[in-house]
């Protein structure tokens, strides 16, 4: 059962800011996530705001230099389904689409799926974990086939967006609102491991509210794709993915960013992997070599070391798919 | 409690005399077997077909049930003080509270627990419930009650059960009973005989009914009478435990299901909070529902066993079988519960020799109930995996192997004669329409991408009770009412009843109103389960129609002075079968409108004399599977089923297709997971981590074909039962196409993702293909 909580929708920005930076708050977009947090009991709240009125941050919108804006409040379907996102940034359309399942994707928004909280079972059960304020991981000698195969510690998340990755790769940015005024910063960097905070995902604090997504405009010669990989064909997180942005000349990779999802309490780029395939043809070797260089510092838990082969795996499929398209 | 239902033990039940108790099935039909949409369709999809879930009484309060979180602990003291002063809390049960001391789960020895027994053996078992105006206020009221537990250690894993070091879920051990052994012929002079002998051992995991509407009673009392709307397979088995469980006689106890959403088992018979919402409602003077949520609903009201099934098989290079040998370790959960999985090794191909040795382990988890063809999908994982390797091994294709090894009479029954079997041709028949050759013999792809098809065959193996008695009622107009005790629990069960009814008296279906599962003003019919709602009602209900046919035929002989011989019911009127030719509208008949009703009484009479009635099913799947990824996708699926006759060819296709979709969850996506190292308790109990297969998991190309063996025996409609075919062999016909496709065999259910990928890894240090 929901537990009782107050509501409140405010009409300006500034005052939403305002009611969020009070303790036992907590900031309601499509609530796909945040209710189901409630219900669980893995969160408590006094008081929602809801920030469904504030118009300004809803909607794709295209800038005079080609780069795109896309507000905090967009539901993945607008994403999903919009054209010039569908032509220019395959990821972030393909990572949208494959997210949960119709229903929730014409109510989640980009700025929610960016913030959701993790779905470790062990978080969202009824289990006493560290996140949660417990004394310790459940899922290091636990049932932990889901969980993450690198930069986990203390607490081993696997951050469950399938779209956070998908705009690594593109570069995008996210602009937060807050008590202390408004900011820009790489999505790349929004994002908080366990090894820094294990009672975060990422640097939004009481009050911050993500008001919009920049993408950078399109280049020329420029492909993107995700890939994600699930135990059941739809309504499921991935168990890895891998959202790759190639621009490429005369068929060399000119710049990549491979960014991977399912294996990482964090969105997790690889650079080296990057390096490997920059500056060459996509080939067998390349790609094969690219996606071992994504396992490379990976140290799987009892239960997932399937993990190793998947990635290694998905990598190399998207790798060639995107030099074949 | 007494959870069995009502039998005859042994004894004849009351047969329909006359024309109607001798009928045999139809030659033609003009209904029965068209594909026809369900008489409640409208309302089930447009929202207004009320459910157990949606009855809301005057004065109705809400139960919330609190739940043990440890999987094994002991309940040193419950305070429900500050509970009891919570606004709108009108009553408090615990086990303390008199009339609560329920005996439940009957062992050899009786009752091993009661309703709030304070020990509690798994995570979820009941220890108090609160009464109160919103559900909202039930739940709060709940979660203050203060309990002390002192935990105890458990132990979740079936192997671990058996160590004798291994914590007692009972006092006495972990070993519910001795195992139990079938013998027949010698199967070591049979491996003798062989020329390949082949021994494996296969495992399937837990799974959880789930069915889309969770568990749900509403209980009201009147006086000393106690009415009860419960989601459920079967009201008379309801209504009788629960009349012994409160001591009440049948008579004071009514139980009545109409709208259901799917039970699959685990709503055959009475549950724990049924009771608990009976004893709040006595207790608070006020009726009460309670449903349990998602979360309860995977822990409390049963699952499938998991198993760990040894099978050594025999065979000469000429293809027959000489010996089959299965050792099985399943556990049916803390209390005692079957999870056998023997028969199809016993009964579905020839062989003289074989040997089942099954045993049940406590687990501190949640009790087995039936689901869907309980134990037969585990066994067909094993055995029809092994027929897979058995063929290959001969050099046979599957479908060949198979079909040379029919039998036509039942080993487990001492060679009882089948009424007839259809599996020669649902192979046959089945193979072709798949194009099997040509799949199977396409050369093997190299690249990443790899298809297979495979074949699994199976049977169900139980004639199940042929008890039931439908009345029909004619009315003056000609209209109908049908008055069964079935449930319809979603597969089309008032559909194909009013069908039978419309073909013997010519009504059209939109004229005939149902009644049905109400243990107040129905008859009695066993609970809709085990492949048994058609096989035992519609026999029934024909001989009821045909009575009431019977009866007015006479009566408008004697009006029409004409001989009951030439005289038909056609198109709603009296007709002559000799000149002069005359046509008189039911409603135009003096004695029926001074009657105002006639009424017709169907008795099912026994099963066949000296003979069963057993379905057979064989099905074909291709899958491609994704050697990188370890994806199986099934892309194909085809399911040839002798189910006697299909009454109503849309249903029919309807249940193939569920079957199917449960048997996908099998072998690829579902298993209940417990946190066995740590906790024991369940890490997926909701939808979202407990993966049934969605419509993305499903193959678009599915194809169900009906083999009528025009089975003359079974019972006077020619059907015989198919809601558990269905399932039976999908899992096994999908593992076998993905060994067809990579090489690999699946030991383990479900085939997931990660089981796959590391099997692939496996197979490629080996290097052995
Ligand atoms: C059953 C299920 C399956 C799912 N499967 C997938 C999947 O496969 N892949 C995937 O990527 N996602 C999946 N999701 C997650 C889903 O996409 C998210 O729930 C949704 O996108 C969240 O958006 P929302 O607007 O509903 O967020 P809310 O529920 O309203 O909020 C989620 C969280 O983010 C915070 N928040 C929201 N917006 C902002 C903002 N603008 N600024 C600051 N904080 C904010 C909220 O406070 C809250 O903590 C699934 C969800 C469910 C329930």
């Amino acid at each position: 059962m929901i537990p009782w909580f107050t509501y409140s929708r405010p009409n300006s920005l500034k005052d939403a800011v305002k009611q969020l930076s009070v303790p036992g708050t907590r900031l309601h977009a499509g609530g796909t996530d945040l209710l189901g947090c409630l219900r669980d009991g893995v969160v408590a709240a006094d008081k929602l705001v809801s920030i469904s009125h504030l118009a300004e941050l809803r909607g794709i919108t295209r800038t005079g230099n080609g780069s795109v804006r896309i507000g905090a409040l967009t539901t993945l379907t607008e994403i999903a389904e919009h054209p010039y996102i569908m032509e220019h940034y395959a990821a972030l359309s393909e990572g949208a689409s494959s997210a949960a399942s119709p229903q929730l994707r014409n109510q989640g928004t980009i700025g929610g799926n960016i913030s959701q909280r993790p779905r470790c079972w062990y978080f969202r059960g009824d289990f006493h974990c560290l996140r949660k304020g417990g004394e310790a991981c459940y899922a290091v000698a636990g049932e932990n086939q889901f969980h993450c195969i690198v930069g986990g510690q203390s607490c081993f998340i696997v951050h469950p967006s399938d779209t956070a990755p998908a705009l690594i790769a593109l570069e995008a940015r996210v602009r937060i609102t807050g008590p202390q005024g408004t900011r820009t910063l790489p999505l790349e960097s929004f994002f908080v491991g366990p090894q820094k905070d294990f009672t975060r995902e990422n640097v939004l604090d009481a009050g911050d509210i993500l008001t919009e997504i920049l993408l950078p405009a399109p280049a020329a010669n420029h492909r993107s794709s995700y890939r994600k990989v699930r135990a059941r064909g739809a309504w499921d997180f991935a168990l890895a993915g891998v959202a790759l942005s190639v621009r490429f000349s005369n068929g060399i990779v000119q710049l990549a960013r491979i960014v991977l999802s399912g294996v990482a309490p964090v969105p997790w780029r690889v650079r080296e992997a990057e390096k490997i395939v920059t500056g060459k043809e996509i080939d067998d070797e390349t790609a094969s070599q690219a996606a071992a260089a994504c396992v490379k510092d990976a140290v799987p838990l009892a239960k997932n070391e399937y993990k190793l082969h998947l990635v290694r795996g998905v990598v190399e499929e998207a790798l060639l798919a995107m030099k074949q398209a | 409690m007494r959870t069995d239902s009502v039998n005859y033990m042994g004894e004849s039940p009351p047969e329909t005399q006359g024309q109607a108790g001798t009928l045999t099935p139809w030659e033609e039909t003009t209904v029965v077997g068209k594909p026809l949409p369900r008489v409640d369709a409208y309302e089930r999809v447009s929202g207004s077909a009320v459910y157990t879930q949606d009855i809301v009484l005057p004065g109705m309060l809400y139960g919330a049930i609190l739940r043990c979180p440890h999987a094994h602990a002991k309940v040193k003291h419950v305070d429900t003080g500050k509970a009891a002063k919570m606004p709108g809390v009108h009553g408090i049960i615990t086990d303390s509270t008199p009339g609560a001391n329920i005996p439940w789960y009957h062992g050899a020895k009786g009752a091993m627990s009661r309703l709030f027994d304070p020990h509690c053996r798994h995570e979820g078992e009941e220890v108090a419930a609160v009464a109160a105006e919103s559900p909202h206020q039930a739940w709060d009221a709940a979660k203050a009650i203060t309990v002390e537990y002192e935990r105890l250690p458990f132990v979740t894993d079936i192997e671990d059960a058996m160590n004798s070091g291994a914590p007692p879920v009972h006092e006495g051990g972990n070993r519910d009973g001795d195992s139990s052994v079938y013998q027949r012929g010698d199967t070591a002079k049979g491996f003798a005989e062989a020329d390949v002998v082949l021994e494996e051992t296969y495992r399937t995991s837990f799974e959880i009914h789930t069915p889309m509407e969770t568990h749900a009673s509403v209980a009201q009392w009147d006086g000393n009478r106690l009415t009860v709307w419960d989601s459920t397979q079967g009201v008379f088995a309801v209504q009788s435990s629960l009349a012994e469980s409160l001591g009440l006689p049948l008579s004071s106890v009514r139980v009545a299901c109409h709208y259901m959403g799917g039970g699959f088992g685990s709503k055959l018979d009475l549950s724990k909070h049924t009771v608990i919402a009976a004893l709040l409602a006595r207790m608070a003077a006020r009726p009460v529902k309670v449903t349990l949520t998602r979360e309860e609903s995977f822990l409390c009201v049963g699952n499938r066993p998991a198993n760990i099934i040894k099978l050594k098989a025999g065979v000469k290079k000429d293809g027959t079988l000489t010996a089959l040998e299965l050792t099985n370790l399943g556990s049916g959960g803390a209390y005692p519960a079957s999870s056998s999985v023997g028969y199809l090794v016993r009964d579905l191909y020839l062989c003289p020799n074989v040997h089942v040795d099954e045993t049940n382990v406590f687990i501190n988890a949640g009790t087995a109930r039936a689901m869907r063809a309980p134990g037969f999908p585990q066994c067909a994982w094993a055995l029809e995996q092994t027929m897979d390797a058995l063929a290959e091994k001969i050099g046979v294709d599957p479908v060949e192997f198979r079909v040379n090894i029919i039998p036509t009479v039942s080993q487990v029954r001492n060679n009882m004669p089948f009424t007839s079997t259809g599996l020669k041709r649902c192979l046959l028949e089945g193979a072709k329409a798949f194009r099997w050759k040509e799949a199977r013999e396409r050369p093997r792809q190299d690249g990443p991408i790899r298809r297979g098809v495979g074949v699994a065959a199976g049977m169900w193996g139980w004639e199940g009770e042929t008890v039931s008695t439908a009345i029909v009622k004619l009315f003056a107009d000609g209209s109908v009412n049908l008055n069964i005790g079935a449930s319809d629990i979603g597969t089309g069960t008032k559909t194909v009843m009013a069908m039978v009814v419309a073909e013997e008296l010519g009504v059209p279906l939109e004229k005939i109103q149902i009644e049905y599962a109400d243990t107040g003003t129905t008859s009695y019919a066993p609970g809709s389960g085990g492949s048994q709602t058609v096989v035992a009602n519609a026999p029934a209900v024909r001989k009821g129609a045909v009575e009431v046919r019977n009866q007015l035929l006479e009566l408008a002989a004697d009006e029409l002075k004409r001989p009951v011989g030439e005289l038909v019911l056609k198109d709603g009127a009296i007709q002559t079968t000799a000149e002069p030719i005359k046509k008189v509208p039911i409603s135009d008949l003096q004695i029926l409108q001074r009657r105002q009703m006639i009424v017709g009484v169907g008795y099912r009479d026994r099963g066949p004399e000296g003979k069963v009635a057993l379905p057979f099913v064989a099905q074909f799947a291709e899958v491609e599977v994704n050697i990188r990824t370890g994806e199986t996708k099934v892309v194909r699926f085809l399911a040839a089923h002798d189910s006697g006759r299909a009454l109503n060819s849309l249903t029919f296709e309807n249940q193939v297709f569920g079957g199917i979709a449960m048997g996908i969850g099998f072998a690829t996506t579902e298993q209940r997971i417990l946190d066995s190292r740590q906790t024991g308790k369940m890490v997926n109990a909701n939808w979202h981590d407990y993966k049934i297969p969605t419509a993305m998991d499903v193959p678009v190309d599915q194809t169900c074909i009906s083999i009528d063996p025009h089975d003359k025996e079974c019972n006077n409609t020619g059907a015989k039962g198919l809601g558990e075919p269905a399932t039976i062999p999908a899992a096994a016909a999908i593992a076998n196409a993905v060994y067809h496709a990579t090489g690999v065999r699946l030991k383990q259910a479900p085939i997931t993702p990660m089981q796959m990928l590391s099997l692939l890894a496996q197979q490629q240090e080996g290097g052995n293909r």
